[in-house]
């Protein structure tokens, strides 16, 4: 793997899912005595695939509200993804596609494609929990920080390492400080993020964890802002196909204007 | 009778009287100026702040202004509004929305905070549309017209006509998406203004965004900012009756009070210096001049005259003797404020680090009864509490040995 591959952010790994069962097998359970980084490139591994085509149900709690959405992703290597909105009627047809580093939006009532400015990649992503930087890759935990196993924990039964991974110095990111919790399978169990004062912002928990693709898999994901309580986005994958061939005509923005399917 | 007496007294020394009085006039007359100035100009500053946007006061829903979501409203703004009206001071109220969202000019696109504003109250309230140097400024008959800061202009390469995309998130989280032809460009010059704000039409606003009747803001004006301070509490009081907080200009601008807070604490540092100088000095001549009279006070009590009226006449001495000179201090004083707030004071160089604050470049004074009488009030008075001093001294005098001093 080239360090590269190991570039992959929460919500991408979420939306390109894990390997295939095929190559589940070939990773190693990770060793007693692993590193720290060596434990969440696994765990990064394991989210990964060649490409993947998943369905997901994002649903977002608020206050007065609670919206639920259906998307469609695409995924193909490292840094092309596609994520397209069918439902509801409101929402559907938006669409986000990820373009090495640059993140363009579709919008059906304008018809037109928009380019993200760098100053945007903070905001919301439709509304959610998640803003675009998320989405996009550039969060690149396993290379751009430094980790430290930090401890080791029970829960449900499993194992799990505790990471605390702070960013090498110069490298312009978003957290102070990320605090992942990895099972000892393999499964990414949640993510902290830290300002760079040290106050926790929000948590990700993966929520269940079934089998999917024949390997364990976080198929519902919460993510919580902490001043925000009572609030909460929750991606939870329907259905997906990993290793599958996916057309190269998907990731571009003329497709991504005019679907061609 | 004794007042009499003292008025007499004081003008037998009269070279003395004279150079005491002027002391005290001239230090009244700078009291009132600078007062008169200072003042003066916290008020430049903070209504040219507030009046480029914020207004002189906002209703919000609780909890906005810390962070400020699309979704935190007032739902019926109209009732909200419709009990100003009977507000008495308050001269204008505008409702308003605002959204966070991308502008894009084809490949081009920035972050850009858009405010829905209604044009026909707006222009009472906040000084943008008059600011607008190209085009014009939104009007009530506008529906998708678009107006931007010259900053936001230029980054997105926009001219007068163009389209503007905008895409952003709606009350309820989903995408809101509109296309407005850009009417007009606004420069406040201060640069986040310019390079961050557009304003579209409130009824536009809240179609795309799904607002339904609710808004963000509701903003009020006044003929002065004091005229909204002073019914603060009654705003305060609707606000409860709406569910939703109000802001004055301090919660509005922080970071403004924070700079006056500090300017006038050093200033007033000066101001104490100046009045405790002039009070010491005028006291210690009054002073002297009661112990050189010591053989008059004698005399004044061994033909009949009592004590407490002896000491009665030298404290009134020093009253009037501080009135006569304040007095001329605030005429004076009056007199040169008047000139300035005529004709300003310009500080040549500064302009454009003003401008970068939304303030003019020139200053004038304002006279209150406040800042007129402050000064030299706190002189008189503290000439009128320390007279105590020569007072007690001609309270323990005894005619036998006083004559003979």
């Amino acid at each position: 793997m080239t360090p590269a591959a190991s570039r992959r952010s929460v919500l991408s790994g979420l939306l390109a899912v894990t390997a295939t069962a095929g190559l589940s097998t070939m990773i190693p359970a990770p060793a007693q005595a692993q590193d720290a980084r060596g434990i969440l490139k696994a765990a990064f591994d394991n989210w990964r695939a060649s490409s993947s085509h998943a369905v997901l149900e994002m649903t977002i709690k608020r206050a007065s509200s609670t919206r639920r959405m259906t998307l469609e992703s695409w995924t193909q290597g490292e840094d092309r993804a596609l994520v397209r909105f069918t439902a509801p009627a409101r929402d559907a047809g938006n669409a986000t596609l990820q373009l090495k580093n640059s993140t363009y939006v579709f919008n059906p009532k304008l018809n037109q494609v928009i380019k993200l400015p760098a100053s945007a990649m903070m905001q919301s992503w439709m509304g959610s929990d998640f803003s675009y930087e998320d989405l996009s890759r550039s969060e690149k935990v396993v290379d751009d920080y430094t980790h430290k196993l930090i401890g080791t924990k029970t829960i449900g039964g499993k194992k799990v390492h505790v990471i605390e991974s702070v960013p090498k110095p110069k490298v312009p990111v978003v957290w102070g400080k990320q605090v992942l919790s990895v099972r000892s399978d393999g499964v990414l169990h949640s993510i902290e993020y830290y300002d760079q004062l040290g106050k926790r912002v929000r948590i990700m928990t993966a929520d269940k964890i079934s089998i999917l693709g024949g390997r364990p898999y976080p198929t519902v994901m919460t993510m919580k802002t902490d001043a925000k309580p009572g609030q909460y986005t929750r991606v939870t994958t329907k259905s997906a196909e990993f290793n599958i061939s996916v057309p190269s005509y998907l990731f571009t923005r003329s497709n991504l204007e005019n679907p061609r399917d | 009778m004794i007042g009499a007496l003292a008025w007499r007294n004081i003008w037998r020394q009269p070279i003395r009287t004279s150079l005491s009085m002027v002391g005290m006039a001239f230090t009244s007359m700078l009291l009132v100026f600078m007062l008169s100035f200072q003042f003066g100009s916290y008020d430049t500053m903070k209504s040219s702040m507030l009046k480029i946007s914020d207004g002189y006061g906002q209703f919000q829903a609780e909890g906005y202004k810390d962070d400020p979501e699309i979704s935190k409203v007032i739902p019926n703004a109209d009732a909200l509004i419709a009990d100003l009206k009977n507000v008495p001071g308050i001269t204008a109220s505008s409702a308003r929305t605002n959204g966070f969202v991308l502008l894009a000019n084809g490949e081009r696109s920035f972050a850009a905070a858009i405010v829905g504003i209604d044009p026909e109250h707006e222009t009472k309230i906040s000084t943008l549309s008059s600011l607008v140097k190209q085009g014009r400024a939104l009007t009530p008959e506008d529906s998708g017209a678009i107006v931007l800061g010259d900053g936001l202009a230029r980054n997105l390469r926009l001219k007068l006509g163009d389209p503007v995309t905008m895409l952003g998130s709606g009350m309820d989280g989903s995408v809101a998406a509109d296309v407005l032809t850009l009417v007009g460009i606004f420069k406040s010059n201060v640069p986040e203004i310019d390079r961050q704000i557009a304003q579209m039409p409130l009824e536009r606003f809240k179609e795309s965004f799904l607002m339904e009747d609710a808004v963000n803001i509701v903003a009020v004006t006044g003929d002065k900012l004091y005229d909204v301070e002073r019914v603060e509490p009654q705003l305060r009081k609707i606000a409860a009756k709406h569910s939703v907080v109000f802001l004055n200009w301090a919660e509005l601008q922080p970071a403004v009070k924070q700079a006056i807070a500090f300017d006038l604490s050093t200033a007033m540092l000066m101001y104490i210096t100046l009045v405790v100088v002039v009070v010491f000095i005028i006291l210690n001549t009054l002073y002297m001049s009661v112990l050189e009279r010591t053989r008059e006070f004698g005399v004044l009590l061994a033909v009949g005259m009592k004590p407490g009226q002896i000491g009665r006449m030298v404290w009134m001495e020093m009253v009037f003797l501080s009135f006569v000179g304040n007095g001329i201090g605030v005429a004076l004083g009056i007199a040169l404020t008047a000139y300035f707030e005529s004709v300003g004071i310009a500080f040549e160089g500064l302009d454009e680090i003003y401008a970068q604050w939304g303030l003019p470049s020139r200053f004038y004074p304002d006279m209150t009864p406040f800042r007129v009488l402050a000064g030299p009030g706190a002189i008189v008075a503290s000439i009128a509490v320390l007279g105590v001093i020569p007072y007690r001294r001609a309270l323990g005098l005894e005619p036998v040995s006083a004559m003979a001093a």
